[in-house]
């Protein structure tokens, strides 16, 4: 290996915090000035920094799926340009679900090299959720896209900056494209203002400190979160452990697919084998391979070290095997756009195989989807094109020692907040009648699953709206552990104002809603742990008074009356 | 004789700094809290100071009472009325995560539990029309059904009562008829701004300190009468004004943040002072360190506080307008210890005021950044206090010791990595203020108060090319002081959500004019004329599109659209490096209504003239990368008027000690400020200064 410069523990600290500190000011930046709430309100993005080798040094999420991601975005450039034709003033656009670039179209990444001296030292990058990106349906993503081609405009990894000014072509490209230009267009400035800041910290930080240290300090964090890793591997359980479940189908048909994991932990290496589920669906369910590899960090974050901030080095020991063509590595043109919801069962599993084992870390299962939706239709007062783009709250899992949490986003969100009924209102120009917790007799155990949601969106507009979403586990509900009882399903009910017979499903694609009609959004209860019987009669009697479990549940199921 | 006075309650000492108006006396006293009552602890404190009570014109008071009984959970079981349907979202908050990765996340609980959360019938749409009247019957109903659960205090939070309150109004009317003796908090009374969460937050939050911080203020105002001051009674609110004891009685949630508050209000009346506009101020105490920026003689306001929020907890949101502090935890008790793979770390946690630092011989073992401080030779072990307690380098060093073994350096080495890593979290800090909000340190003076401020103002402003820094008179009394400094300030806004087009203006000067009168009816009520009242426009703006605004300050009368949009484009480019070409939205209107009080006279602290008068010897001082010097040592009281103190040198005084680095000079102005030009600001054309590698031996690499 080549000489090094020193660095001491110190310096190398405070360089560490000047990074955080960049993609913290970026991701700030972006989300106040974005369009799109699924990005301001949602955080449906990402900013981070790595060094010239694509290896992440600093990355901030506000959704935990994203966990390390940007790492394959910026080396999908690196792979298609390569080092010598990158220029400072550069800003490379993909959102490629295939190559390193992409999770699903919506998911925009932009990338800036980071210049130093007329040297280049690293990358700047972020991705964010456009609300819109064009393809069949407003708001992009479906429920029944057969083929990428329907589900929006398509970035192949592309020069869209030059001396960081875009260009005028495909900004022309963009705008004929997409249903809101200008918010998808204001979203694209926001997130190269972010880029350009950072870049301008990072100029900053190197003439302070001066390149060589900046350098230094960067191999000294990547060897540094290697160790704090390798330290942590010791703490887990050591063998091999399965997990099996199903996805409940492909938004096609009703056929429910199947999926299994298999994780060898040793001393040294933490490997995730998803040979033998389904191959990839007909239906717009496919994971690939970086959305995959999202999942899988961020589930090895969470088993390892939850703590610390998110570094290349930290990532060294986890392997991840996936034959392609599988639902959680799908290829070119298979449709990907609601990818989340099957990435997000590639964590359950994992998660799933190893929670009896590690009551310290992990919970009983939770309502798991992001539960998304699409409302969109004119307003009902300002009569212009409104979509509501979101995702719910529903019911955690059950811990060894303490009970589930009720209405938290799910894994694959973070720091993302619902939407306010007042705001969704005014915005939307729709009613919401109720949002409130749902108890259900579900998820009972001696700690019990947290409680999960229900939302009422009445439709004001003589024009009516459509409504397409995807909530997962409408039919496998959240699992137990130790005795513990399955939670309840996520779903949508649409209540008709004209009395027909309401409909109740997981996934629906323009369900078109009329004036009156309102689109109920229940979200499921977490898993239990422990057999019910062994809860403690305060505990009971507590939860019948606050309402969270019926007087049935107390006497039948846990066997104790007031 | 005239006395202001002003006092300060903290956990652990109660401060009193009086002037006398004539003789520009200045009075100060310290003395034990006395938890729960800390009424009798601040009356002790008055006796202890010797003055007149008759003689108080002005008191102005700051307590922790609001935040302890939030924090302890110590305040009254409170009930919730809401509109149907939305009784469940004080517990189910915004849902969010922050602690991602933390699969056992635990959410922190509401402060209602729902069976004491109440739905009524009556609905309010977002433009403020009723879409289902308020059902009386069901108002009753729950009424009935707080008064068998036996709370004393209720909010109420209805959806979009920002744009009418009149069915919280009414329903808060009545429960008060209704229930005697029970508190009612109308959350539109508390914010006029959207979000249901947040407001309904804010209401419940101040109900449940209400009967606790009444009760108090009660007692207290017994207290200051039986020692009859007859002059006016005030309190210190989070947003940097005054206001009466009866205000704060019905709004206890304003007095949040009433003590750090003290200390920015009374930087600024040094700036003004002194000439500087742009400041950014230092408290650093035992526990944490406080910082906050003053922009063009403006105290930075948000309205984005939460309490117990941190990187692992949501916290819960206060939608009042709290002065903009960032507190973190690094002050002089915070502890050094090494991560599990082996990195040095200062901090949070504090060794507090028992056991101390391990230099206090209090049985305090761990290293903390004033034992480091002490054995780099920068704190005088024999003077600390005053002298009251001396300090035991050897504890100190015994302390640090085992870190030194496990990092293979030595002691000094470690020491200078304590204070080092400190600093660095001071710094960023600093930045979350500035840097980070688009402000340029380098054009910011630094003052630097409490314990902890002048040991370690001079190393930060050298990092953040700081060219100034300002150590006020008595900088542990500081934000007492700062208090007397306080206008009456009253912040009223109104979420209005308008395209912003030639025909909205007119609505916007509408709803100016009624937040105008508002004001005036508020100031009446404190007992102040229409004369005396000032009052500053503001609006919250953003691209049609965006979630997020801008704050824009709005020229008083009928400013032109031209003029305000010019004015948002302006701010947005400089905060987001970018502008757009797309329609403009008005989001917010804030209106803050000021009465001024008199300057205080700040010769008070003039210092003594001439010079010459306050070497003190040298002592061997170590100043990390600045080398370890024989630093000459001053008496900060006899430093007159024609001193000028070069570096490196250590000015000590009772309850702090400012350090000053080799070449930074210090002079101290006509009102007692030590004013360091610390040679570190870019624009006196100083060398970039570069971190050194060092030599210390370390693991891995």
């Amino acid at each position: 290996m080549a000489v090094r410069t020193k660095i001491d523990p110190f310096a190398a600290e405070i360089i560490r915090e000047s990074l955080v500190a960049v993609a913290e000011e970026m991701f700030v930046s972006l989300q106040r000035t974005s369009q799109s709430t699924i990005i301001y309100e949602v955080l449906d993005f990402a900013c981070g920094i790595t060094d010239e080798k694509a290896q992440l040094i600093a990355q901030t999420n506000g959704v935990t799926a994203f966990a390390g991601i940007l790492t394959f975005t910026v080396q999908s450039v690196l792979d298609k340009f390569g080092l010598e034709s990158i220029r400072e003033g550069d800003i490379f656009c993909t959102n490629d679900p295939y190559t390193g670039g992409g999770t699903h179209l919506s998911d925009v990444a932009m990338v800036m090299p980071l210049f130093f001296e007329g040297k280049l030292l690293g990358f700047a990058a972020n991705k964010a959720h456009w609300t819109e990106v064009g393809g069949k349906d407003a708001g992009s993503w479906t429920t029944d896209a057969t083929e990428i081609f329907q589900e929006g405009l398509q970035f192949p990894c592309v020069r869209l900056y030059i001396d960081n000014q875009p260009l005028p072509s495909l900004v022309d490209m963009i705008r004929a494209n997409v249903r809101t230009p200008e918010m998808s267009l204001g979203d694209m400035y926001a997130q190269a203002a972010g880029l350009r800041m950072a870049a301008r910290r990072f100029g900053e930080m190197c003439s302070k400190h001066g390149a060589e240290q900046v350098k230094a300090g960067i191999d000294y964090l990547l060897e540094q979160g290697e160790r704090q890793v390798r330290l942590d591997m010791q703490k887990l359980p050591k063998g091999t452990f399965h997990a099996e479940d199903f996805i409940d189908d492909d938004g096609l048909s009703e056929e429910p697919i199947p999926i299994k994991v298999k994780v060898t932990i040793t001393d040294k290496e933490f490997i995730a084998d998803f040979t033998g589920s389904g191959p990839q669906a007909r239906g717009p369910i496919n994971c690939t391979r970086t959305g995959l590899m999202g999942g899988m960090r961020t589930i090895f974050k969470a088993i390892t070290n939850p703590d610390t901030p998110v570094n290349e080095g930290g990532f060294r020991p986890l392997t991840v095997i996936c034959p392609e063509g599988n639902v959680f590595s799908a290829v070119r043109p298979a449709p990907v756009s609601t990818y989340w919801e099957t990435l997000l069962n590639s964590v359950d599993l994992v998660w799933k195989a190893l929670a009896p084992h590690m009551p310290e870390r992990m919970t009983a299962g939770h309502f798991l989807s992001v539960c998304g939706l699409i409302l969109a239709g004119p307003h009902s007062d300002t009569g212009e094109l409104a979509i509501l783009v979101e995702p719910q709250a529903g019911g955690w899992g059950a811990g060894v020692d303490k009970d589930g949490e009720s209405g938290l986003v799910c894994i694959g969100d973070g720091e993302t907040y619902i939407i306010p009924a007042e705001v969704c209102e005014q915005k939307y120009g729709i009613a919401v009648d109720q949002y409130a917790l749902n108890p259900q007799d579900a998820g009972a155990g001696k700690f019990r699953g947290g409680l999960g949601l229900v939302r009422d969106y009445r439709i004001l507009g003589d024009e009516g709206m459509f409504l397409t979403a995807t909530f997962g586990r409408f039919k496998y509900p959240p699992w137990g552990v130790a005795g513990g009882e399955s939670g309840s399903p996520n779903y949508v009910e649409v209540i008709r104002a004209d009395g027909s017979p309401p409909q109740r499903f997981g996934k629906g694609a323009r369900v078109h809603l009329l004036k009156g009609d309102i689109a109920r959004l229940i979200t499921g209860t977490g898993g239990g742990w422990g057999e019910p019987r062994q809860r403690s009669r305060e505990k009971v009697l507590a939860d019948l008074k606050e309402g969270y479990i019926s007087e049935r549940a107390a006497a039948e199921t846990y066997g104790q009356r007031p | 004789m005239r006395i202001r006075m002003a006092t300060d309650i903290g956990g652990t000492f109660t401060d009193l700094v009086a002037l006398e108006e004539e003789s520009r006396q200045i009075t100060l006293a310290k003395s034990p809290s006395t938890p729960p009552e800390f009424h009798r602890g601040l009356a002790d404190t008055i006796r202890k100071s010797g003055l007149d009570p008759r003689s108080v014109t002005f008191f102005a008071h700051g307590t922790t009472v609001v935040i302890n009984a939030l924090t302890e959970r110590k305040g009254a079981p409170t009930a919730l009325v809401t509109t149907r349907g939305f009784r469940d979202v004080l517990e189910i908050t915004r849902a969010n995560r922050p602690d991602m990765y933390n699969l056992r996340f635990e959410k922190q609980a509401p402060f209602v539990p729902r069976h004491l959360r109440f739905e009524v019938d009556e609905r309010v749409g977002y433009k403020g029309d009723v879409m289902t009247p308020l059902d009386e019957g069901s108002v009753r109903e729950a009424a009935e059904r707080i008064r068998a659960a036996g709370v004393s205090a209720v909010a109420v939070c209805f959806l979009h009562s920002y744009a009418n309150p009149a069915h919280e109004a009414r329903c808060a009317e009545m429960l008060e008829e209704l229930l005697p003796g029970v508190l009612v908090t109308p959350s539109y009374a508390i914010t006029q701004e959207w979000r249901e969460y947040e407001r309904m937050s804010s209401a419940v939050l101040n109900s449940y300190v209400r009967p606790a911080a009444s009760g108090y203020l009660d007692s207290l105002f017994k207290d200051l009468r039986t020692l009859e001051i007859p002059g006016s009674l005030n309190v210190m609110k989070s947003n940097g004004g005054m206001a009466s004891f009866a205000f704060a009685k019905e709004q206890p949630i304003h007095m949040i943040e009433s003590g750090p508050v003290g200390g920015v209000v009374g930087s600024l009346a040094i700036g003004l002072e002194i000439g500087e506009r742009n400041l950014i101020t230092l408290d650093i105490g035992g526990t944490t360190a406080k910082t906050s920026l003053i922009e063009g003689a403006e105290v930075k306001v948000t309205t984005e506080y939460r309490i117990e929020q941190d990187g692992r907890h949501a916290g819960y949101p206060v939608k009042i307008p709290v002065v903009d502090i960032v507190e973190i935890g690094a002050g002089g008790g915070s502890v050094a210890w090494l991560d599990p793979i082996g990195t040095l770390r200062v901090g949070p946690r504090s060794a507090g005021a028992v056991p101390g630092p391990a230099s206090y011989s209090q049985g305090g073992t761990e290293p903390t950044v004033t034992d480091a401080n002490l054995l780099l030779g920068r704190i005088n072990p024999a003077y600390f206090l005053g002298g009251e307690m001396p300090l035991s380098v050897e504890r100190a060093r015994a302390a640090a010791d085992p870190l030194a073994r496990s990092l293979g350096m030595t002691v000094d080495e470690v020491a200078r990595g304590i204070v080092r890593l400190a600093n660095a979290s001071m710094v960023n800090a600093i930045k979350l203020v500035s840097v980070r909000k688009g402000h340029d340190p380098r054009e910011y003076a630094l003052v630097a108060f409490g314990g902890g401020g002048p040991m370690h103002a001079t190393a930060l402003a050298r990092e953040l090319h700081i060219g100034k820094v300002v150590i006020p008179p008595a900088p542990g009394n500081f934000s007492a002081w700062g208090m007397l400094t306080t206008d009456y300030k009253q912040d009223f806004t109104r979420t209005s959500v308008v395209r912003a087009g030639e025909e909205s203006m007119e609505l916007i000067y509408g709803r100016y004019g009624e937040l105008e009168r508002e004001s005036l009816e508020f100031f009446a009520r404190e007992g102040f004329n229409a004369g005396q009242v000032v009052t500053v426009r503001a609006a919250d703006m953003r691209y049609a599109g965006q979630e997020h605004t801008v704050r824009v300050p709005v020229p008083t009368g009928q400013p032109s659209l031209a003029d305000v949009a010019a004015r948002f484009h302006e701010r947005h480019e400089s905060a987001f490096m970018f502008r757009l070409e797309g329609p403009v939205e008005f989001v917010n209107l804030h209106l803050t209504g000021l009465v001024r009080v008199p300057n205080p006279d700040l010769s008070a602290f003039a210092p003594p003239s001439g010079s010459g008068a306050a070497g003190k010897g040298r002592r061997k001082v170590d100043f990390d990368e600045d080398g370890i010097h024989q630093a000459a040592l001053y008496e900060r009281e006899r430093l007159g008027l024609e001193d000028e103190v070069v570096g490196p040198a250590v000015i000590e005084e009772a309850a702090s000690t400012t350090v000053v680095y080799p070449g930074q000079r210090v002079s101290v102005d006509r009102i007692g400020n030590l004013v360091i030009a610390t040679g570190g600001s870019v624009a006196n054309g100083r060398p970039e200064r570069r971190l050194k590698g060092g030599t210390p031996p370390h693991t891995g690499v």
